[in-house]
C-alpha cells in the first residue's frame, strides 16, 4: 500500500519509538488482545498494512469486493433503516407501539417504513394460544398473531406496497402463509409485498426447543426461498441470525464465520434445488451484533462484507451486485447490557450503534436500556430510536463513508479477522460442513464455552461491567418492567377458538391433508410446493399451530420436549 | 446419616420449551457441574413434566430458568403439583431474567430462592449443597 521510501521511513521511526518505550517503560509489554484473542499492539504503522493491496483489498465503496460499503454513496443519499424491534400482547397492542415509533420518527427507505415485528414464543414454535404449553407465554415476549384476522388487527389501513413488514418468528412458513393469505384478501399483488421473513427453520439455536431438526428445517427453508424467487422476487426471504451466535457466546471471528457457514449451507441447498444464485442471493440478509470491543466489531463488519462478496462471486458465480452485497441488520449487543444501573446501557448501546454506523450498516435495531429487565417500555424503545437519530442528525459522522479506511490499525485488523474467519470456515469444511458442525454440537459448544469463560471473568473482576462488578452502588434505582395487558391470554385463546368454530371444518381438513402431500413431495426433493399448500391451508382457516403440526407429520420437530404431550 | 457426605447433590434444571435465550441456564449448568453437583437438564412443556423428571431423577433441588416471563403462571402450578405428589423435601429455586419487583412475590409463593441477572452464583451452589445435605 506504500512506496519504498515511506516504508523505510516508517521502519526508522518504529525503531525510534521502540527505543523510547524501552527507556521509559523498561521490561514492560503493552500489547494486548482483542475480545476474539487476536494479538494487538499499542500502535500501528504503515509497516502493518504493507502487504495490503489497495485495489484488491480496500478499493472504494460500491466497488467489488465492497469492503468499504455496498453503495458508492450511502448515508449521504439514504441513511440506514430504523428497525426497532417491537411486538407484544394482542395485534392491536403492537399496533399502538408501531404508531408510537412512527410518530417518533422511525424511518425506512425512501419515505417507507419498516416495522420490525417480533412474535411471541408460542408462535415461534408453532403453538397456538389454546395449546396447554402456551400458558404463561402468550403475547409476552412478542405479539400473539396467528391468523389472517390477527394481521388485519395489526396492519389494517397500512399500504402494504409501501410498508416493510418484518416478521420475526421461528417457524416461519405458517405465519408467512397467513400473511400472504391476508394480502391476497386485500388484493395486494404478492410481488408488490415488501419485507422480510426470518426463515429460521433450523437456525433457532438460542431457543431451548431449536424448532425443526436440521435436515428437514433446511428443506423447509429452501422451499420458502424457491416460492419467493418464483412469486415474490423482491421479498427478503432469509435472515441469518448471527446476533444469536454472539448472544450465545461467539466472539467476532466466530460470529462472522458461523454466520457465513450458515448462509453457505442454505445457498448450497438452493443451488441443489435448481435455483440460480443470482435469483436467491439478493433476498438473503445477516443479523449482526456490534459488541463492546469497538474496533474489532467494525473490522469484523468490513471483513465480513469483503469475504461474503468474494464467496458470492467466486463460489457461486454471482454476477448481480445485489447478490454480492452483505445486507446487514445490526442488532447491537444485549448480553453485555447490565441490570445494575440500567441507564448506563444507553451509553453502551450508543457506542455499539456508533460502531455499526462506522461499519456502514443498512438497518439498525437497538435494545432498550431496560433489556435486562424485560421487553422495552415505550419510553425505552423511543430512547433507542433517539440514539440512532442523534448519530444521524447531530454528529456529522454520516457525511463520509467508511471514515476509518486507511487507518493502519483498522486495515490490519480487518485483514487478520478475514484470515481468522477463513480458518474457522475451513475447519467447518474439514469436519464435513455446516450440518455436521451444528448437529455434532461443535458450533454450539464453542459458543457455550465462551459464555462460561465470560461469566467467570466477570465474577473474578478480570472483565469489567460498570455497575455490576465495578463502581456498583448499594441501592439501585428501581426500574418498573413493562407488562402486557393481563387480559391478553384470555382474549387470544377466545379468538382462536372462535376462529376454529367459524370455519368449514371439512374444507380445513382437506387443505391440511393436501399440505401433508406437499410436505411429502418436498421431502423427496420437490421444492417450492409446501408454501403454496400452506397458503391454501391458511385460506381454509387452518391456524398457524395446525399448519406447523401438520408439517411435523413429515419433518422432525427439534429435540423432544414434553414427555406428556406428543406432537 | 454418614452416607450424606458421599452423596452428590442433584439439581434438575428445567427450562420451558417456549423460552428464549438459554445462555444463563446453560452457564449455570456448567458451573454447577464444576462445583461437583449432578445436573439433570430438561426442556418441559407443562409443569407435570418437571414433577415427573424430578421424581424419576430424585432431584434435591428444582431450578427453573426463565427468560421470557411465564413464572407467575407456571411456578404456582408446579408448587401445587409438588404438594400433591408429596415432594415437600424438594425445593424450587428460580433464576434468569426476573425483575427485582417480582422476587418477593415468588418467595411468598414458596420459592426458596430468586436469582436475577448478576446474582452471585456461588450463593446458589451453596444453597443446593446445603439442602442436599439436609435432605438425606
Amino acid at each position: 500500500m506504500f512506496d519504498k521510501k515511506t516504508l523505510e521511513e516508517a521502519k526508522k521511526l518504529a525503531q525510534e519509538w521502540q527505543g523510547i518505550c524501552e527507556k521509559r517503560y523498561p521490561g514492560k509489554d503493552f500489547g494486548s488482545t482483542t475480545n476474539s484473542g487476536i494479538p494487538i499492539k499499542p500502535v500501528y504503522t504503515p509497516l502493518d498494512s504493507e502487504h495490503i493491496d489497495y485495489e484488491k483489498d480496500i478499493g472504494l465503496p460500491g466497488i467489488y469486493p465492497y469492503m468499504r460499503d455496498n453503495y458508492a454513496i450511502h448515508y449521504q443519499f439514504q441513511p440506514w433503516i430504523n428497525q426497532q424491534t417491537h411486538g407484544y400482547g394482542l395485534p392491536e397492542h403492537t399496533r399502538e407501539r408501531m404508531d408510537a415509533l412512527a410518530k417518533a420518527g422511525m424511518k425506512g427507505y425512501f419515505g417507507g417504513r419498516a416495522y420490525n415485528l417480533v412474535w411471541d414464543l408460542p408462535s415461534y414454535a408453532g403453538i397456538d394460544p389454546d395449546d396447554p404449553e402456551a400458558i404463561g407465554y402468550i403475547g409476552k415476549d412478542g405479539v400473539s398473531c396467528v391468523t389472517d384476522e390477527d394481521f388485519e388487527r395489526m396492519l389494517h389501513d397500512l399500504d402494504l406496497t409501501k410498508t416493510n413488514v418484518v416478521m420475526i418468528n421461528g417457524d416461519t412458513l405458517p405465519i408467512f402463509a397467513h400473511f400472504i393469505a391476508y394480502a391476497d384478501q386485500k388484493g395486494v399483488p404478492r410481488n408488490k409485498l415488501r419485507g422480510n421473513t426470518m426463515n429460521w427453520q433450523f437456525t433457532a439455536w438460542w431457543l431451548p426447543s431449536m424448532l425443526w431438526e436440521p435436515e428437514g428445517g433446511l428443506k423447509l427453508a429452501t422451499d420458502l426461498i424457491q416460492f419467493c424467487s418464483r412469486e415474490m422476487p423482491d421479498w427478503n426471504h432469509t435472515n441469518f441470525e448471527c446476533h444469536a451466535f454472539s448472544e450465545m457466546g461467539a466472539n467476532a471471528v466466530q460470529q462472522m464465520a458461523f454466520g457465513i457457514a450458515t448462509a453457505i449451507a442454505v445457498a448450497d441447498s438452493c443451488v441443489k434445488a435448481g435455483m440460480e444464485p443470482d435469483a436467491f442471493m439478493p433476498g438473503m440478509g445477516f443479523q449482526i451484533a456490534n459488541c463492546n470491543d469497538f474496533f474489532e466489531y467494525i473490522c469484523m463488519f468490513r471483513a465480513w462484507r469483503r469475504l461474503w462478496a468474494r464467496i458470492a462471486r467466486e463460489k457461486y458465480g454471482c454476477k448481480k451486485t445485489s447478490s454480492m452485497h452483505l445486507r446487514v441488520h445490526t442488532h447491537t449487543s444485549c448480553y453485555e447490557l447490565s441490570k445494575q444501573q440500567p441507564l448506563v446501557n444507553l451509553i453502551r448501546t450508543t457506542l455499539h450503534a456508533l460502531g455499526a454506523v462506522f461499519s456502514g450498516t443498512t438497518a439498525m435495531e437497538l435494545p432498550g436500556y431496560d433489556e435486562p429487565i424485560g421487553i422495552p417500555t415505550e419510553e425505552a424503545a423511543i430512547l433507542s430510536l433517539r440514539i440512532q437519530q442523534v448519530i444521524l442528525e447531530e454528529t456529522g459522522i454520516t457525511k463520509v463513508t467508511d471514515p476509518l479506511a486507511g487507518s493502519y490499525y483498522v486495515e490490519s485488523l480487518t485483514n487478520t479477522i478475514e484470515e481468522e474467519g477463513k480458518k474457522v470456515l475451513k475447519q467447518i469444511d474439514d469436519m464435513g460442513g455446516f450440518m455436521k458442525a451444528l448437529k455434532g454440537g461443535w458450533l454450539i459448544s464453542h459458543c457455550r464455552e465462551n459464555a462460561v469463560r465470560w461469566r467467570r471473568q466477570v465474577d473474578s473482576g478480570e472483565r469489567v461491567v460498570i455497575g455490576w462488578n465495578k463502581f456498583s452502588v448499594e441501592k439501585e434505582e428501581e426500574v418498573r418492567p413493562f407488562r402486557v395487558d393481563p387480559e391478553v391470554a384470555r382474549v387470544a385463546i377466545e379468538r382462536i377458538k372462535k376462529y376454529k368454530s367459524n370455519r368449514d371444518q371439512a374444507k380445513t381438513e382437506k387443505a391440511l391433508s393436501n399440505l401433508v402431500s406437499a410436505a411429502e413431495r418436498l421431502d423427496k426433493g420437490d421444492y417450492g410446493v409446501v408454501m403454496p399448500a400452506a397458503i391454501e391451508a391458511a385460506k381454509a382457516k387452518a391456524t398457524c399451530g395446525e399448519i406447523s403440526k401438520t408439517l411435523r407429520k413429515v419433518f422432525k420437530w427439534g429435540p423432544n420436549y414434553s414427555p406428556l404431550t406428543s406432537y | 446419616m454418614t452416607m450424606a457426605s458421599n452423596r452428590k447433590a442433584r439439581v434438575l434444571v428445567a427450562k420451558h420449551m417456549l423460552e428464549g435465550h438459554d445462555r444463563g441456564g446453560k452457564t449455570l449448568i456448567t458451573m454447577l457441574r464444576d462445583a461437583g453437583v449432578e445436573v439433570i437438564y430438561i426442556i418441559y412443556g407443562v409443569p407435570e413434566d418437571v414433577v415427573m423428571a424430578a421424581k424419576q431423577e430424585d432431584a434435591d433441588v428444582i431450578g427453573l430458568s426463565f427468560f421470557s416471563g411465564g413464572y407467575f403462571e407456571n411456578v404456582p402450578r408446579l408448587l401445587k403439583l409438588m404438594e400433591q405428589n408429596d415432594m415437600k423435601d424438594v425445593i424450587v429455586v428460580v433464576g434468569g431474567l426476573i425483575p427485582d419487583v417480582d422476587g418477593p412475590e415468588l418467595l411468598k409463593m414458596g420459592v426458596k430462592g430468586v436469582f436475577g441477572p448478576g446474582s452471585d452464583l456461588t450463593r446458589f451452589i451453596d444453597m443446593v449443597k446445603s439442602h442436599a445435605q439436609a435432605r438425606v
